[in-house]
């Protein structure tokens, strides 16, 4: 309550609502463009925030991250391109509804789902910052292998028709998690001599490739053929039945979301995924999941909005930055000579009230500068396809040079390209690869920290009561997967695909 | 025989196996963990044939047992791909174009250039209205991504004007 009332002091301070307002807009615009992350996009606000007072500049560049988790959606609902890594799962179905003319109603499942996350996050950040802190604490390396195996174990599901082609697809994912330097030791791995593969390949690379330049060579392999469907250039919200039928995904969104934004390292793209197969796992209409499903966008982008709020809980009750995004906003409060840790509340609860209070304007803001600025994005991609797909090319060559200002990027998201238009030609599924990618890392370099730790004992996962839990979570999650797919060869049933848009 | 799976399943054996190999290569250190830099990715390789041999048999099994049933038209499944490859082919040779022009003619020029020969390939007709998208877009993107975003993108010949 106390929270509360110091919260709301700060909610008609101007300073705090036109911080708010700039930060969520300059997010989702730098969050809309591939290549171009939330750490980016905030990164470019920090010297501007020299001149500022602390709480306003804490909660420029915090809404300015809960903008840009946003914005990641609104590319890879229109242009197949993740804007962020936590949007891949968006695309799934979210370019589904584009395809089918319903481009204003899957961006405003997405915005709303996104403000019902980032509000839930934020609701969870005020009142469970000391519980779910002591969560994060209680994660050791063990616990983070289990995590990634328990991400990992959504491939069975994510599969589509044919298990062992997901399973294909998730090795190559796994395999290209392995270039670059080794996570215990620093030596090199497949590297081949090249300095720019010496910090391995950013995922967002391969995700672009994967996605949007595979599209593109998919819609330049059939010229004569034109797809074009055009949407309203109009959001449009849920009404009533399909809220109410919205509500169990934004509810598993919101649970995964903060479970995975309290971990440090375990971001929103986990969550996004996690919260993606559950959703479908327990909706009436699984079957139209990868086909347009409104759930299949509610439920990752209430996530990784969730993820946007409950991240700043090791980072404001330990000093804890779980991601490059949360790292910033470190640099941030250090800039105003302000510590965050467990004495922030006592020395500076005056910015944590602020920075509560900018969250929720940040949230409100969300909802109406999408509605402003999400009509001229579908008139956009509505022009003719060759303008479209032209300017896209443009846009993610351009997206993908700004990560490092190299060239030999670009070469890295074109072979993606050719491995996704070839995966879409012999029909293997997109996600398994983009999961491999992703998890890869975190579970090789906690699998062998733990190994390390116990002297090999590999007796260290059992014994650790958070991994224990987790991987039998996993398991149960793969072998319920199996026997569903077992139940259903015995029934002569069709497993339900991920077309994700295959080619024919 | 060559269906999809058929390729997908011999890809995989030959994707594996190379990565195997230079898995195989790296080399150990008197510091590396019980596990080492190879251990997780030999796994991998092994993985990835042993997956890419089920899907291969998988593939011939099924079309064996297609045949017995008549019921297939393999020659369908390929038809046209070959056109298809082509074309992808071209927007490929056009990104890669970019990629070896962009640091020598500059961001602004290379974009410029890049949209109007990529929508020029994808069948835009109107010239005039692709020559002006061209220009038009490319100092959109130069404005968002060089003035608004501060990325450094290369000048290339237009170094001397600061674009």
């Amino acid at each position: 309550m106390e929270t509360l009332t110091h919260t709301a002091a700060f909610l008609f301070d101007w300073h705090v609502i036109l911080a708010a307002l700039i930060g969520v807009t300059w997010g989702i615009m730098g969050g809309a463009l591939p290549g171009i992350s939330p750490s980016i996009t905030m990164a470019l606000l920090l010297p501007f925030t020299y001149t500022l007072d602390p709480t306003s500049a804490i909660v420029l560049l915090a809404s300015t991250y809960i903008g840009a988790e946003y914005g990641g959606s609104v590319p890879a609902i229109l242009i197949r391109t993740p804007g962020t890594n936590a949007a891949a799962a968006t695309v799934i179905d979210g370019y589904e509804m584009n395809r089918q003319g319903k481009a204003g109603l899957a961006l405003g499942i997405s915005l709303y789902s996104g403000v019902i996350g980032s509000l839930f996050g934020l609701a969870m950040l005020m009142t469970l910052s000391g519980p779910l802190a002591k969560v994060a604490l209680a994660f050791t390396p063990m616990a983070y292998f289990a995590l990634g195996i328990l991400g990992l174990s959504v491939i069975a599901t994510l599969s589509g028709e044919n298990l062992v082609k997901g399973l294909i697809a998730a090795i190559l994912g796994l395999i290209i998690a392995t270039i670059g330097s080794d996570p215990v030791t620093g030596g090199t791995r497949f590297t081949f001599g090249s300095a720019e593969l010496l910090g391995g390949i950013e995922p967002v690379m391969i995700m672009v490739g994967l996605f949007a330049m595979s599209e593109l060579l998919v819609q330049a392999s059939k010229r004569e053929q034109d797809e074009r469907v055009t949407s309203r250039p109009r959001i449009q919200f849920p009404d009533w039945p399909l809220a109410k039928r919205l509500i169990p995904a934004q509810i598993i969104g919101n649970g995964i979301g903060t479970f995975e934004g309290v971990m440090p390292g375990a971001g929103g793209t986990i969550a996004s995924f996690m919260s993606y197969n559950e959703a479908r796992r327990w909706s009436r209409h699984p079957e139209e999941f990868g086909k347009g499903s409104p759930e299949g966008i509610a439920a990752p982008e209430t996530a990784n909005n969730t993820v946007a709020e409950t991240a700043l809980v090791p980072l404001l009750s330990f000093g804890i930055p779980g991601s490059n995004s949360t790292a910033i906003l470190l640099g941030g409060f250090l800039i105003h000579g302000i510590v965050p840790g467990p004495m922030l509340f006592q020395k500076s609860g005056e910015v944590v009230y602020g920075l509560y209070a900018g969250l929720f304007t940040a949230a409100i803001g969300q909802l109406l500068i999408g509605m402003a600025m999400l009509p001229v994005c579908i008139w956009l991609v509505n022009r003719p396809r060759p303008y479209l797909n032209a300017f896209i090319f443009a846009l993610i060559l351009s997206g993908i040079y700004s990560i490092h200002n190299e060239a030999f990027d670009l070469g890295i998201m074109i072979a993606a390209g050719m491995l996704g238009f070839f995966m879409r030609m012999l029909r293997f599924p997109f996600l398994p690869t983009v999961l491999g990618l992703v998890l890869g890392y975190l579970v090789e370099s906690n699998f062998r920290r733990s190994l390390v730790l116990s002297g090999d004992d590999w007796m260290i996962f059992v014994d650790d009561r958070i991994s224990l839990g987790l991987l039998i979570l996993a398991f149960l999650f793969i072998g319920g997967s199996i026997a569903k797919r077992i139940y259903d060869l015995v029934r002569h049933r069709p497993t339900s695909t991920f077309s994700e848009s295959a080619e024919s | 025989m060559l269906t999809r799976d058929f390729v997908g399943g011999v890809a995989s054996i030959a994707i594996g196996a190379v990565y195997l190999f230079f898995a195989y290569q790296l080399r150990t250190s008197a510091l590396d963990d019980s596990m080492g830099p190879g251990g997780l990715p030999r796994v991998y390789g092994w993985l990835l044939i042993g997956l890419g041999a089920i899907l291969t048999i998988q593939a011939i099994v099924s079309r064996r047992m297609a045949v017995a049933g008549a019921t297939t038209d393999e020659k369908g499944e390929w038809d046209g791909q070959g056109r298809k490859l082509l074309f992808a082919a071209g927007l490929l040779a056009i990104g890669v174009g970019y990629i070896f022009l962009v640091e020598t003619l500059g961001y602004l020029i290379s974009v410029a250039v890049l949209l109007l020969v990529t929508a020029l390939y994808l069948g835009a007709g109107n010239k005039g209205r692709v020559l002006s998208v061209a220009v038009l877009g490319a100092i959109f993107l130069w404005v968002m991504f060089v003035i608004v975003l501060g990325v450094r993108m290369p000048s290339g010949l237009l170094a001397s004007l600061s674009l």
